[in-house]
């Protein structure tokens, strides 16, 4: 099978997708509401669209297709909006975060649709516990060559979006010590990890397709990457942050992520070579453990420094793009947590340290996700 | 020779022997039909019959009355977890879910007093049978759910529609009765009897509402001592009531409502209060079979399957009218309208109460809800069950 053509789309154009969690409002454990949720949603007119996941306490929502950060926070705001009203009409809870804090995997239901039950047979229980939640940031990409260039450059920025974005400190009612634990459920597939060091399309054609005679994979979507090129979209897909707490820091997030992008290929500041990836899985794994506090290793000059600084560092390489892209506010309120050492993992401990119980976690998870909370 | 020291021949173990062993039975027939997939608290309801007068005649209508603070408590304590799972904000938010409420109850009650009218029971009778068809029973339904670990749209509504109708019932049979027996003779009692009724359990509700939270503050709930406290509240709550003349099951129920509208933090019972009430539930099935004879049951079966049937259309019409613009499909409708068949322990001691105060009625009354009781309490929680099954709102993963 040969991998489409990769359509163009606008250059930085972005779109964002959150899976979120579903529910109770009595014991605030995931419920299978998904069917129900959508069926309301299906009556209001809302932009970007909800679809069903892999289990039926979850959905996924997209916006459109965003020029800037302000389109994309407003559309998750009406998506937030809409939702939460559909929410209370059946008395259930919506909210972010990495993973459900105390779920049991083994009562997860998966939804009912061909793609999803053919994972869950290929999988077994993975597909199950595979129940976790993300946000994925698409970026448009002039071409595919380019979108080569942006995916591998944007690699090196995975550790700063891990810390960014964590909020799974908590995975079936136990801490396990990382601030991003969700990751951790994504490794176990055979599929993900990074994308195969190829810097021309056609030499990515020609991977697929030898991946493909292998029977392994059929499509794009069997690849499981932290970031993957869409070529339907004429994007990349950056999918390795937790879905943040509220829709303003998931906002904020593809903000980041988009001047960082326009860093990138307006300025083409590194020179891209395989031996980036031999910190790779050691910087994420920092990150995903310690947060700010890991370590990173910078790629070529192999210094140390905590990715706090690093990310304070990139905040200064990017600055000129983001007041570019009329996004300077929010990542100014990003940079200022970084300094805190605030997260939303870290929100998280604090409350639970603090006294609260997990299912009163939940519950405040979901007053902030539904309230509308600022990042 | 000191012969005290030495047991009589033939051994005479006293009243406690029995009631073990038919606790033990009670429990292994729950489990039997657990084995098969029929809810316990069918196995426990048929062992109840069995038991009593029906069959064996271990227990009869003595020992129901002797017992009967235990079936008040169980109910009560049922009632305050299910007032906790009533969320008066979801009602304000989805009005379609309390338009559901009303039309099931109204048309359950229209259609029960049509029926019975019809066949010519007299309005009395017709009035009181449909009064208690409206209601629930909120013990199968609490129990067939906790043990299917059920969650979802329908689960959630059945729970509150159950809590609704059971309200509702309670105080229409009140009312009802005291109506029809010039109690209320002149309109100033008429309309101070209810009241009394309704704001005395609303205030005491308050007062219970406030005791927990405050006691929520002293000790942890899910602690030993916390267990204690808290049923010492409950059994100081239905003393209380009794005293009062207040029904023991309203205030309970208006409680968990308070204490979740109050504090909307998750209410969880500790693990030990779990079984406290499934040990309390197999007791007062085992107890309630006491009630049933099988003169009665036959005298009354007719008109009680009559009446069946009728109620079976009003809550199966009421939910698939309103299901839908509640936010429901059409096949999670017809299961919320199923889910709420079950009648038991509560109707029985509705109708009992009734007869306590006026026998000559109460005679007439209690054989048509003791069929009803006796085949709903059976089946009923059977057609939960399969109902929350089909929508696939068990928690145990696969079942379906």
């Amino acid at each position: 099978m040969n991998l489409e053509n990769f359509a163009s789309s606008r250059a930085l154009s972005l779109g964002v997708e959150l899976e979120l969690q579903l529910v109770s409002t009595h014991d605030y454990d995931l419920v299978s509401s998904a069917e129900d949720l959508l069926r309301v949603m299906a009556r209001k007119d809302v932009p970007g669209e909800v679809k069903p996941e892999m289990t039926c306490s979850m959905i996924e929502v997209s916006t459109g297709i965003c020029n800037d950060y302000a389109k994309v926070a407003e559309e998750l705001e009406s998506l937030r909006g809409a939702l939460t009203e559909a929410a209370r009409k059946l008395n259930i809870g919506i909210c972010g975060g990495g993973t459900h804090a105390f779920q049991d995997w083994s009562e997860r239901r998966i939804f009912d649709k061909p793609r999803f039950h053919y994972l869950s047979d290929l999988y077994g229980y993975l597909a199950k516990q595979f129940t976790v939640f993300g946000q994925h940031v698409h970026i448009g990409c002039p071409g595919p060559d380019a979108a080569l260039y942006l995916l591998h450059g944007m690699s090196r920025y995975i550790p700063h979006l891990v810390a960014l974005s964590a909020s799974s400190p908590y995975v079936q009612g136990k801490d396990t010590g990382f601030q991003s634990a969700r990751l951790n459920s994504v490794f176990a597939f055979p599929l993900s990890g990074r994308a195969p060091f190829v810097e021309t399309w056609q030499e990515f054609e020609a991977y697929f397709r030898k991946m493909s005679d292998t029977g392994v994979v059929q499509s794009m979507k069997d690849f499981y990457w932290d970031i993957r090129p869409k070529p339907e979209y004429g994007t990349i897909e950056v999918r390795v942050m937790d879905t943040p707490l509220t829709v303003g820091r998931a906002a904020a997030i593809a903000a980041y992520i988009q001047a960082i992008a326009r860093y990138l290929m307006i300025e083409r500041p590194i020179r891209l070579s395989e031996d980036d990836y031999l910190v790779y899985t050691f910087n994420r794994f920092q990150a995903c453990r310690f947060g700010f506090a890991g370590t990173y290793v910078h790629p070529e000059t192999h210094e140390h420094c905590t990715i706090a600084e690093e990310i304070e560092a990139s905040f200064a390489r990017i600055e000129q793009h983001a007041i570019e892209l009329g996004c300077d506010g929010p990542l100014g309120e990003l940079l200022r947590q970084v300094r805190e050492g605030r997260n939303d993992a870290a929100w998280l401990r604090e409350r639970h340290t603090a006294g609260a119980s997990l299912p009163e976690l939940v519950m405040d998870q979901c007053a902030r996700w539904m309230g509308g909370d600022a990042m | 020779m000191d012969l005290l020291i030495w047991p009589d021949w033939p051994l005479a173990p006293g009243a406690l022997f029995p009631v073990a062993v038919a606790l033990v039975l009670t429990a292994l027939v729950g489990e039997a039909g657990g084995r098969f997939g029929v809810p316990r608290v069918s196995g426990y309801a048929l062992a109840g019959l069995v038991l009593g007068p029906l069959v064996l005649g271990w227990f009869d209508t003595n020992d129901l009355a002797g017992h009967r603070l235990i079936i008040d408590f169980t109910i009560a304590l049922v009632l305050f977890e299910l007032g906790i799972r009533l969320d008066l904000r979801w009602l304000a938010a989805n009005r379609w879910v309390v338009a559901a409420s009303a039309g099931e109850m109204a048309l359950t009650f229209a259609l029960t007093y049509g029926a019975l009218w019809a066949v010519g029971t007299g309005a009395g009778i017709a009035l009181a049978v449909a009064a208690i068809a409206v209601g629930t029973s909120p013990v199968i339904l609490m129990h067939v759910s906790n043990e299917l670990r059920a969650a979802g749209q329908t689960t959630d509504r059945l729970l509150a529609l159950c809590a609704l109708n059971v309200a509702v019932s309670v105080i229409l049979l009140k009312l009802l009765v005291g109506a029809l027996h010039g109690v209320h003779s002149g309109w100033q009692l008429a309309l101070l009897h209810p009241l009394y009724l309704l704001l005395g359990s609303a205030l005491a509700g308050a007062v219970i509402a406030a005791a927990y939270l405050g006691l929520r503050k002293l000790v942890d709930p899910a602690t030993e001592q916390g267990l204690v406290a808290m049923v010492a509240l409950l059994l100081a709550a239905i003393a209380l009531l009794s005293a009062l003349r207040l029904p023991t099951a309203l205030a309970p129920l208006f409680a968990g409502a308070l204490i979740k509208w109050r504090d909307r933090r998750p209410h969880l019972w500790p693990k030990q209060f779990g079984s406290l009430g499934g040990i309390l539930v197999i007791v007062a099935f085992m107890l309630a079979g006491a009630a049933v004879t099988a003169g009665e049951l036959f005298a009354g079966a007719a008109i009680g399957l009559l009446a069946i049937a009728a109620r079976a259309l009003g809550k199966l019409g009421g939910a698939m009218a309103f299901g839908p613009p509640s936010g429901l499909d059409l096949r999670k409708s017809i299961a919320l309208g199923v889910g709420l068949m079950p009648l038991s322990m509560l109707a029985l001691l509705q109708a009992e109460d009734v007869r306590l105060l006026y026998p000559e009625f109460g005679a007439r009354l209690l054989p048509i809800v003791i069929a009803m009781t006796v085949v709903l309490g059976l089946l009923g929680p059977i057609a939960t069950r399969r109902a929350l099954i089909r929508v696939r709102e068990t928690r145990g993963g696969e079942t379906s």
